[in-house]
């Protein structure tokens, strides 16, 4: 189907404020008699707490408050499991724990007043490892976590914050069957979102008594229940405005700073602006899980797999609070079954309590971890059956009327269609360039996420339609998306319709931003809003004798009855479709033997997509998903020792660079049977989980190594060489 | 950061004078790229910022003996571009070039980044291997001190209490000499050297044999450094494999590397021998180019 | 006492000697166009010109800018209309987020104002210094290729 406004490579006209500086992130926010809240962290990654003097902090000259944890009620927050102090109360569990936080007029002399409390600790026994932190004689980080609201029943031991489990058939049954098992063990590090904004809140108690927020977070409602509960106010008190995002990633969606700037505006009576410098987002964010992933695969000589087990074990940090999933773990586990029929499969996922930094939901959480693992497997597994790693996979694919380790049945099957595209597009079968140089594949799939979202469309009498929505941006180009859809479906031009950026006091609710699920969700609320707006104006049209596309003329003729022409429309999906989105994706790397330095020379990335709306930024969401893969792949690691990270800039943690990035060919599957408007499916999350094990499989098809931990450092291949060498 | 006294002396003389006065509680500040960042990280806390930036005369590129020499003040970027830097040595302008981004080089000075004595920047090690010397003032007059001896250790530099980096001075290669500056990025295209190597080859004058060659080091010890072992395997060398060889692994006895974020000591040893020997043969080949053997 | 020139406005400040000029800037002059991303001149959200020269103002003071004229993002557009480069990252889908685009499009006229007619590795040495993650950057090289090629019309 043609459509006209659908489908139109419509430049970032939703970022006019982005590119002249007057969007007004919640950074940017300022209020009359504003003061700055700052956190002090602990040093130490398991400690009790003897004794705080914030006397000589207090005295500063601009010194509003200094609060700690005796000065707070005793509530524990989270998103799901509900396990962290706001401040830590006697102990604390990770280095960058806040244990107390001041307010003062300026955030320089905060910082100062920061230096001016003394902390007396006394040092407990920490674990870091998460395989040492499930040992029986392994410290304890929380006695007794089943206590937790939220907390998962199941806890093999009480280091375990959850267990995930997918299951079909009998593996053990599977692997009789088989003529070999294989099994590998894999690695991934602890990396951060990598979003530039940190995080940033600012939180007013206004002469009503109500608290106004202003936060980087891409769940207004959400939080707006989350704060309720750590600040036990009726939500109805609590209003979150939006503002835009910069960065999200995954990683904005929890309270971080804000009931602390609550309580510091409540004991100051001051609004209070608390922003994270980088460093603190680097040690106190809330990152990407680190895992250690075993896979056990049994297969027929010819390739086919019979059964795969999997156990990973995910490093969560100190506390379970970042996870916002009812399971408390990472969805992206079930991708250990990757894009392949695995009739026997068992899947189990631990998150562990460590020492260390809490974790939380980075871009397409678990997958990139898992698909490194799998598709790092997919063509160990090859080799050893000495077959070709695109005919190993062409055997497994999924297929219609396949279902997903979670138990989904999928329709609308393109796997194989998209790898076949991929190795086309990347001269797979051709010959390469030289010696050193290696091509790798990976696959994956994405779901299209699912929610809940209010629309609320209204007829101006100049015309114009005003869509009113309370999904923040945080840069996916969604509020274009949704105007698209808005004017395609009222015959508007694209300026004929704006966003009015809603509140919370303007919805009942809203699942906000996260999970590929806005263009499904928001673009069906606004869609479904629409059609009824539409309806509107034509039964209006038709009782003034006017005709239907004189808009203004028919909002006038409703004002002068007394009315303003209105839809509204809340979507909600439940439940996953039966469709999803098949990435795959050919690397073609360079290793130079004398240093161990991997260069992507070429990337191709093939994509499964529904009906696209907006050309340009569903581009924009395959290169910097990407990019993100490629940092994943080769150089992010925020290292840790002993619970203590030393990468605590951007300096030491390294993100690719415009000069990083290496020529890259897209290929599009357009199938018009997403769940979203006009058949849309999702984008966001599609691009980054197949990069990393891409790359590792080419360099190991360049040069003979097998990397089995990222990132996929120079030095790991320069000694995985020299070794190969040895041999 | 803290309150600090901010002073912007508009002279050399006066700049002296206020730094006698506040003593080893004041820092000099000339692009603040290194200081202010430590600054703000609370890792220094000066009680006085004695800024160099309206003292007029000090970012002055000129000729000198030959040579050139770079005032103090001159940026990264001007020190980069400047034509006659890429006129006369352009290993320098080339290494300039090399060192974090174009916004940084905007700001960072040449005489801040000698002071400030961090072992992973670019520039000292081409000067090193330049034989460079450091022009220093301090209230009793002025005193110069070859580059090699200004360097102590990790942020530690020659200089005395209430002492400048007023510039540095490079004197003309010889005839039939050529010069490579390699950085080895394994990581990000805006990121410290894992490991960086200089290297200068004077040729005898038959056009292929080595007379003389200085090799210099970045990010394998706690201050830049010159292979000296090395360079004295190369006198009267061809360039053969060997040689090459020979020279990387002797290169490996001077350097003391720490394990960082951008490779364990181990690496980094390795990846000396690797740089050097990719350096000289980058260099030999100018030098041949320059002796018109090739 | 500090004086300095601001996107062409004169301004006078007293402000505390610690005080960034990101921070001056930000807070002391209502622009917060600027951002303050890693906070140590590495991923250029804070970029703005001094004197014509795009430094990063989170590690600078604001003293350094005593008697010196100060552009930033906000002072890229023209009697309302968007700067070409401002114009061109708009239609090419050139940011995300925004967090970094403020100091993306103050680098990229720089670039432009210094070399009308950048190569692609010359777009690519010049912009190394702002991190951008949300892109991948292919769109952000696409956007000053078509200011370059629209000033050039």
């Amino acid at each position: 189907m043609a459509h006209r406004i659908v489908g139109q490579p419509v430049g970032k006209l939703e970022g006019l404020g982005k590119v002249s500086g007057q969007a007004r992130y919640s950074g940017d926010v300022t209020l009359p008699g504003l003061v700055w809240g700052k956190a002090l962290r602990s040093p130490l990654p398991h400690a009790r707490i003897l004794r705080i003097d914030t006397s000589r902090a207090r005295d500063l000259a601009g010194v509003l408050a200094v609060l700690t944890a005796q000065d707070l009620p005793n509530i524990l927050v989270g998103r799901r499991m509900f396990d962290m102090p706001m401040l830590a109360r006697d102990r604390v569990r990770f280095i960058g724990e806040k244990v107390a936080v001041v307010a003062a007029v300026d955030p320089d002399i905060a910082e100062e007043a920061l230096a001016l409390i003394d902390v007396e600790y006394e040092d407990l026994p920490a674990v870091f490892d998460p395989i040492e932190a499930l040992q029986a004689d392994a410290p304890i980080l929380h006695e007794n976590p089943a206590a937790y609201e939220g907390a998962p029943a199941e806890r093999p031991h009480p280091n375990v914050q959850s267990v995930l489990r997918f299951k079909l058939g009998d593996v053990e049954a599977g692997f009789r069957e088989a003529d070999r098992i294989l099994e590998h063990t894999f690695r991934t590090q602890l990396d951060h979102q990598g979003y530039l904004e940190p995080h940033a809140g600012v939180v007013a108690i206004d002469d009503a008594g109500r608290v106004q927020v202003w936060a980087s977070n891409k769940m207004p409602f959400r939080l707006k229940e989350l704060l309720s509960q750590a600040l036990r106010l009726p939500p109805e008190q609590i209003r979150v405005n939006l503002t835009p995002i910069g960065g999200d990633f995954g990683g904005k969606g929890s309270l971080m700073d804000l009931p602390l700037a609550y309580h510091l505006a409540r004991v100051t009576g001051r609004p209070v602006k608390m922003l994270m410098r980088y460093a603190e987002e680097l040690m106190a964010g809330n990152p990407r899980h680190p895992s250690v992933i075993t896979m056990q695969t049994g297969v027929r000589k010819d390739g086919r797999i019979l059964a795969r087990r999997v156990k990973a074990l995910f490093n969560s940090g100190a506390y379970a609070a970042f996870k916002p999933a009812p399971s408390v773990n990472l969805g992206g586990t079930g991708m250990g079954a990757g894009v392949y029929r695995i009739p026997n499969l068992l899947i189990e996922a631990f998150c562990v309590y460590s020492n260390n930094i809490p974790c939380g939901h980075a871009r397409s959480p678990g997958e990139p971890q898992m698909v490194f693992a799998g598709e790092s497997h997919m063509d160990m597994i090859a080799r050893e059956l000495g077959l070709d790693p695109a005919d190993l996979r062409r055997r497994n694919l999924l297929r219609d009327g396949d279902h997903l380790a979670n138990g989904h049945h999928l329709e609308h099957v393109r796997a194989s269609d998209t790898l076949e595209a991929a190795l086309k597009a990347s001269h797979w079968a051709e010959p390469k360039a030289g010696s050193w140089i290696g091509r790798g594949m990976a696959m994956t799939h994405r779901h299209i996420g699912v929610g809940f979202t209010n629309a609320r469309l209204r007829l101006e009498t100049s015309g114009a339609v005003t869509l009113s929505i309370a999904l923040p941006d945080t840069g996916t180009g969604a509020h274009l998306v949704l105007r698209q859809v808005v004017a395609e479906v009222l015959g508007l031009s694209l300026d004929e319709v704006e966003i009015e950026l809603a509140n919370t006091d303007d919805f009942t609710t809203d699942s906000g931003v996260g999970g590929s699920r806005v263009t499904h969700t928001g673009g069906r609320a606004a869609y479904h809003a629409a059609e009824k707006l539409k309806a509107q104006i034509e039964a209006e049209a038709t009782k003034h004798g006017i005709p239907p596309g004189a808009l203004a003329a028919i909002a006038r003729a409703a004002a002068k009855d007394g009315r303003t022409l209105e839809a509204s429309h809340f979507y909600d999906a439940k439940a996953h479709a039966a469709v999803t989105s098949f990435t795959a994706q050919v690397a073609e790397v360079a290793v130079d033997p004398a240093t161990g330095q991997v260069t992507v020379r070429h990337f191709t990335t093939a994509h499964d997509v529904g009906t696209i709306i907006n050309p340009i930024g569903h581009q924009g969401q395959i290169e910097g998903g990407l990019i993100q893969g490629l940092g994943f792949a080769l150089m992010e690691e925020m290292k840790t020792e002993d619970g203590r990270i030393s990468t605590l800039s951007l300096g030491d943690f390294k993100l690719p660079t415009i000069q990083d990035i290496p020529p890259l060919t897209t290929v599009i599957l357009q199938d018009p049977v997403g769940p979203g408007p006009f058949n849309a499916k999702a984008i966001g999350e599609g691009s980054i989980s197949a990069v990393a094990p891409a790359v590792a499989n080419a360099v190991a098809d360049a040069c003979g190594v097998r990397i089995l931990d990222l990132p996929i450092t120079a030095e790991k291949v320069f000694f995985a060489l020299r070794e190969k060498v040895a041999r | 950061m803290n309150a600090f006294d901010y002073r912007s002396p508009r002279s050399l003389d006066e700049a002296l004078a206020v730094l006698g006065e506040y003593g080893e509680d004041a820092r000099v500040v000339a692009g603040g790229t290194a200081l202010v960042t430590m600054m703000r990280q609370r890792l220094v806390q000066p009680s006085c910022l004695v800024s160099l930036r309206a003292v007029q005369g000090l970012d002055r590129i000129e000729t000198d003996n030959g040579g050139l020499r770079l005032g103090a003040l001159a940026t990264h970027r001007e020190a980069e571009t400047s034509p006659l830097v890429r006129e006369r040595i352009p290993v320098l302008a080339e290494t300039f070039r090399r060192v974090a981004t174009v916004r940084i080089r905007h700001m960072a000075t040449v005489g801040g980044a000698l002071a400030h004595a961090d072992p992973n920047q670019d520039p000292p090690v081409t000067l090193l291997a330049l034989g460079a010397r450091v022009e220093i003032r301090g209230a009793q007059g002025s005193r110069e001190l070859p580059l090699a001896e200004f360097f102590r250790d990790y942020y530690e530099t020659a200089l005395e209490p209430g002492e400048l980096v007023t510039a540095i001075k490079v004197a003309p290669p010889p005839p039939a000499t050529g010069a490579a500056f390699l950085k080895f990025l394994p990581r990000t295209a805006d990121d410290y050297a894992t490991v960086a190597a200089a290297a200068i080859v004077t040729l005898d004058p038959d056009g292929i044999r080595c007379r003389e060659a200085r090799i210099a080091l970045g990010s394998v010890g706690v201050t830049p450094l010159r292979a000296r072992s090395a360079e004295a395997l190369l006198a009267g060398e061809g360039l053969s494999e060997s040689v090459l060889r020979d020279a990387g692994e002797a290169a490996k006895t001077a350097v003391d590397p720490l394990s960082d974020h951008r490779g364990s000591a181990a690496y980094k040893l390795e990846m000396t021998a690797v740089m050097v020997g990719r350096a000289l043969t980058q260099a030999w080949e100018a030098a041949r180019r320059a002796a018109g053997t090739r | 006492m500090i004086r300095l020139t601001v996107n062409g406005t004169a301004h006078e400040l007293e402000v505390p000697s610690y005080r960034t000029l990101l921070d001056c800037l930000r807070y002391d002059l209502g622009l917060t166009g600027s951002k303050e991303g890693c906070g140590v001149g590495v991923c250029g959200a804070c970029t703005v010109l001094l004197d014509g020269k795009m430094i990063s103002s989170c590690i600078a003071l604001a003293a350094f800018a005593d008697s010196r004229e100060v552009t930033t993002v906000e002072g890229l557009a023209q009697d309302e209309r968007l700067h070409p480069v401002q114009q061109a990252f708009v239609d090419a889908g050139g940011f995300q987020c925004g967090i970094c685009t403020p100091g993306q499009v103050v680098s990229a006229k720089a670039l432009l104002d210094a070399n009308p007619n950048p190569s692609d590795a010359e777009i690519r040495e010049w912009m190394v210094g702002n991190l951008c993650r949300c892109t991948g950057y292919y769109k952000i090289i696409e956007s000053i290729r078509v200011a370059a090629e629209r000033s050039r019309a």
